[in-house]
């Protein structure tokens, strides 16, 4: 497989205005993503992993290093990379339709092709019914379905995942999990997909980076060997490998936890 | 939904920090007006008006020096203050009775609301030429057209605010063996105190603007009347004189007191509800 | 921010002052209304009917209402009434949109902020019926007069609400527009001017209360015509009735421009969108 993003050497500073201090969020990280892969992203909090999502967005520029997207490299925002928030980000002046079909309109895309893709998206997710109503109509989880059917169906080459499914109730999370890996298996997306859960790292990605406390590096990367068929969370349980991933992963983590200095990563200004 | 605000204010930085950021909040503040105030001298030298068009910053400089010498102006501005002084002292007092009287008794509420949205939907301007047939081209006229504007808007807004404090806290205080007075004085009032100065803030802007109206028609006094008198004589750099000495006087009156009132109040109690 | 005139601050409690939603909260509106005007107008005929109150202070509901009647069959009121709303109309139309426009050019760039807010927030403190003996220097004792106190009063309150509501939508919106490959005008069209919205209403809502009452103000001193011309022109004769037929009317007006024009866009988009909380 070809390398569909590389990241060298990435670093980033910015500054908090809240305790007036750079932060030095990540440092020389090198990563690559290949095509069609599904990786997640794990670490301790506060250890980068939004900021390097971000950065791949192009929603900032990065202070060191840079970011290839198929041999090019990223300066700015662009439709080739679609990004989910986790907090929901779906604008609340328009429809479930009107916010799934935002990025073929904005891409001009005919009124025929948006029609028939909205609907897809919204038999795909379930929201059958809904597709008049306003965002604040909706649970959280029909919320947070609306965003990824909108970034999904402005048809990205890579999908940038921002822990979309922490605000949402265990249920909740645990459905759209399964039907992410459903949907990532029919559309053969690059994604990149931000988390804190270990569990959910394993069932969806095709590889999970562990990051390092912050700034930011890369601690292992470790590819998850358990067929599709068997990413669903009855009979994950029964998988052996699971829980040795699950063990490992979490080893992986807590040495960063343990190993963090004081002020780690707090560069004076 | 309530999503992030887009600006997130600092919430803790060193003095240092904090004493330079507010130098340079000053010089940023200061250097719009002194760009502008060289863009009208520019103008009126280039285009060379006659002074009782736009007479530029210099006459109008000197203008302010002429009424301040004369004193004219000192007596007209306090004229000015008083009124509104008045107005205010006793336009919030029955303001905050009636709203607690609105906000703790439905029925007096239901009844009452329907006219009094019609009379605040009026301004005290309006009734003016009524006032005039009353009381007569007198002080008592102004005050009292000022009065009827400011009144409203507290008296609604510590309605709204005494409505907004949670039953329960009333039973509370009285479960606890407390009487009325406590329940008005340690729940209602704290609870709707925000509310109040929200109300106050918005019925002295409205108040203001209607007293400068009335002493532009009244003509007995006070800045109003000051700039409207100076309009028949052509002074038209003491008008602008009269209008900048009016729209500091709120200015200060607004950043320096009635805001701060508000933000201390919110910061302080508003948390409760959110 | 700047200073002056009410501009609904975010953080703070609403301002009751345009907001109608105790009158939803009041249950039985119609029928206590009818109550309470029904009172109001008894002690009222009551006064003057009875003699208490001589005529020239204050006229019976009975006068008025002949007032009213001939003032509409003869078109006088109607015309007075007509010139002043056109007034008001007029300057909506320019000084909103000029609020509008500028509200949210300021609001994206923060450079023109820095030079621009400090300036309005003065001239905002100063807005309004200030700018009268001004205005009659320039324009005399005609319309224009009353268009550009009017105009004044209403961009301001305009501005700075649509400032306050650009500046309340989240950069969250703007990151997933971006992420979706949006342009700048696609930026303004989809996300600022809608999230600003809000805001936009309260300050058309607020302008035209500002613009209602400086057009009264301004008409007392400055034309011949209007419904302000027509009430103080009465005050000279001591015809109370036509006073108070004219503040009824200007009463009316207000809260049918509320009710009927922005209580209806407000429905149909703001409380749709479920934006107030």
């Amino acid at each position: 497989m070809q390398a569909k993003i590389s990241i060298e050497a990435l670093s980033h500073e910015y500054f908090n205005p809240t305790t007036w201090q750079r932060v030095r969020a990540l440092d020389g990280l090198s990563l690559t993503v290949a095509a069609g892969e599904f990786l997640c992203l794990v670490g301790p909090s506060g250890c980068g992993k939004s900021t390097l999502l971000n950065l791949v967005a192009g929603l900032a520029r990065p202070t060191g290093g840079r970011i290839l997207l198929d041999g090019r490299v990223v300066a700015r925002p662009g439709r080739d990379r679609g990004m989910v928030f986790q907090e929901f980000a779906i604008l609340p002046w328009r429809t479930v339709e009107g916010n799934i079909g935002h990025g073929l309109e904005i891409a001009g895309a005919p009124r025929r092709v948006k029609d028939e893709t909205v609907r897809r998206y919204v038999a795909l997710m379930g929201l059958g019914g809904f597709e008049h109503k306003y965002p604040h109509e909706l649970s959280g989880g029909m919320r947070q379905r609306v965003a990824v059917a909108r970034t999904l169906a402005a048809d990205p080459e890579v999908v940038l995942m921002d822990e979309p499914f922490a605000s949402l109730d265990a249920q909740t999370r645990n459905v759209m999990q399964e039907e992410l890996v459903r949907i990532a298996l029919g559309e053969r997306k690059t994604i990149m997909f931000v988390t804190h859960s270990v569990d959910e790292a394993i069932i969806l990605g095709d590889r999970v980076v562990v990051l390092t406390h912050r700034p930011g590096r890369l601690k292992a990367s470790m590819p998850i060997d358990i067929p599709r068929e068997a990413r669903r969370w009855d009979v994950l349980g029964a998988e052996a490998g699971f829980v040795r991933y699950r063990q490992d992963i979490h080893r992986l983590i807590r040495e960063e936890f343990d190993a963090r200095a004081p002020a780690a990563g707090a560069v004076q200004a | 939904m309530n999503p992030p605000g887009r600006d997130q204010v600092p919430a803790r930085r060193g003095w240092a920090a904090a004493a330079m950021g507010a130098a340079a909040g000053a010089g940023q503040a200061i250097a719009p007006f002194v760009f502008f105030t060289a863009a009208w001298a520019l103008l009126v030298a280039v285009a060379r008006w006659p002074e009782d068009v736009l007479p530029s910053p210099f006459a109008v400089g000197r203008a302010f020096g002429d009424v301040i010498a004369k004193g004219i102006l000192p007596v007209y501005a306090g004229e000015t203050v008083r009124r509104i002084l008045v107005a205010a002292v006793t336009g919030i007092a029955i303001g905050i009775a009636a709203g607690f009287i609105m906000g703790l008794n439905d029925v007096t509420a239901g009844l009452l609301l329907p006219p009094l949205r019609f009379f605040q939907s009026l301004s005290g301007i309006a009734w003016l030429p009524l006032f005039l047939i009353w009381f007569g081209f007198s002080d008592k006229t102004i005050v009292v057209a000022v009065w009827y504007t400011l009144v409203f808007p507290v008296a609604f807004n510590t309605m709204l605010g005494v409505r907004t404090v949670p039953r329960l806290y009333r039973y509370a205080v009285l479960t606890l063996g407390g009487n009325w007075r406590q329940v008005v004085f340690q729940v209602l009032l704290p609870g709707a105190i925000p509310y109040i100065v929200g109300g106050v803030r918005l019925g002295i802007a409205y108040g203001w603007r209607a007293l400068i109206a009335a002493e532009i028609v009244v003509g007995t006094g006070g800045l109003g009347y000051l700039i409207f008198k100076a309009e028949t004589f052509h002074l038209t750099a003491r008008i602008i004189a009269g209008m900048i000495v009016i729209g500091v006087l709120w200015y200060v009156t607004d950043y320096f007191f009635l805001r701060p009132l508000e933000e201390a109040t919110i910061e302080r109690w508003g948390l409760v509800y959110r | 921010m700047g200073t002056g005139l009410p501009v609904t601050a975010p953080p703070s409690p609403p301002a009751v002052a345009s907001r109608p939603m105790w009158a939803a909260r009041a249950g039985l509106p119609l029928v206590r209304g009818m109550i309470s005007f029904g009172a109001l107008f008894a002690v009222w005929y009551a006064l003057t009917a009875g003699g208490w109150v001589k005529p020239f202070a204050l006229a019976s509901p009975v006068a008025v209402a002949g007032v009213l009647a001939d003032g509409i069959r003869d078109r006088t009121l109607l015309g007075h009434l007509g010139i002043s709303l056109a007034r008001l109309v007029v300057g909506m139309a320019v000084a909103g949109s000029a609020g509008i426009a500028l509200g949210m050019l300021v609001g994206i760039s923060r450079a023109l902020a820095i030079f621009v807010e400090p300036l309005a927030g003065f001239f905002n403190a100063l807005s309004g019926i200030v700018w009268l003996p001004l205005a009659i220097t320039w324009f005399g004792l005609t319309w224009k007069t009353v268009l550009f106190v009017i105009a004044n009063g209403i961009f301001f309150t305009v501005f700075f609400n649509t400032l306050v509501g650009v500046r309340s939508v989240p950069r969250l919106y703007e990151h997933a527009i971006l992420t979706l490959g949006a342009s700048r005008w696609r930026m303004l069209r989809d996300v600022l001017f809608p999230g600003a919205f809000p805001g936009i209403v309260t300050g058309i809502r607020l302008g035209l209360g500002f613009g209602w009452r400086a057009l009264i103000a301004a008409e007392l001193v400055a034309v011949t015509q209007g419904l302000g011309f027509m009430i103080f022109s009465a005050a000279n004769y001591l015809r109370t009735d036509i006073i108070l037929a004219g503040i009824l009317v200007i009463g009316i007006v207000a809260i049918a421009m509320d009710s009927l024009i922005l209580v209806p866009i407000e429905r149909a988009t703001v409380l749709r969108w479920g934006m107030y909380q």
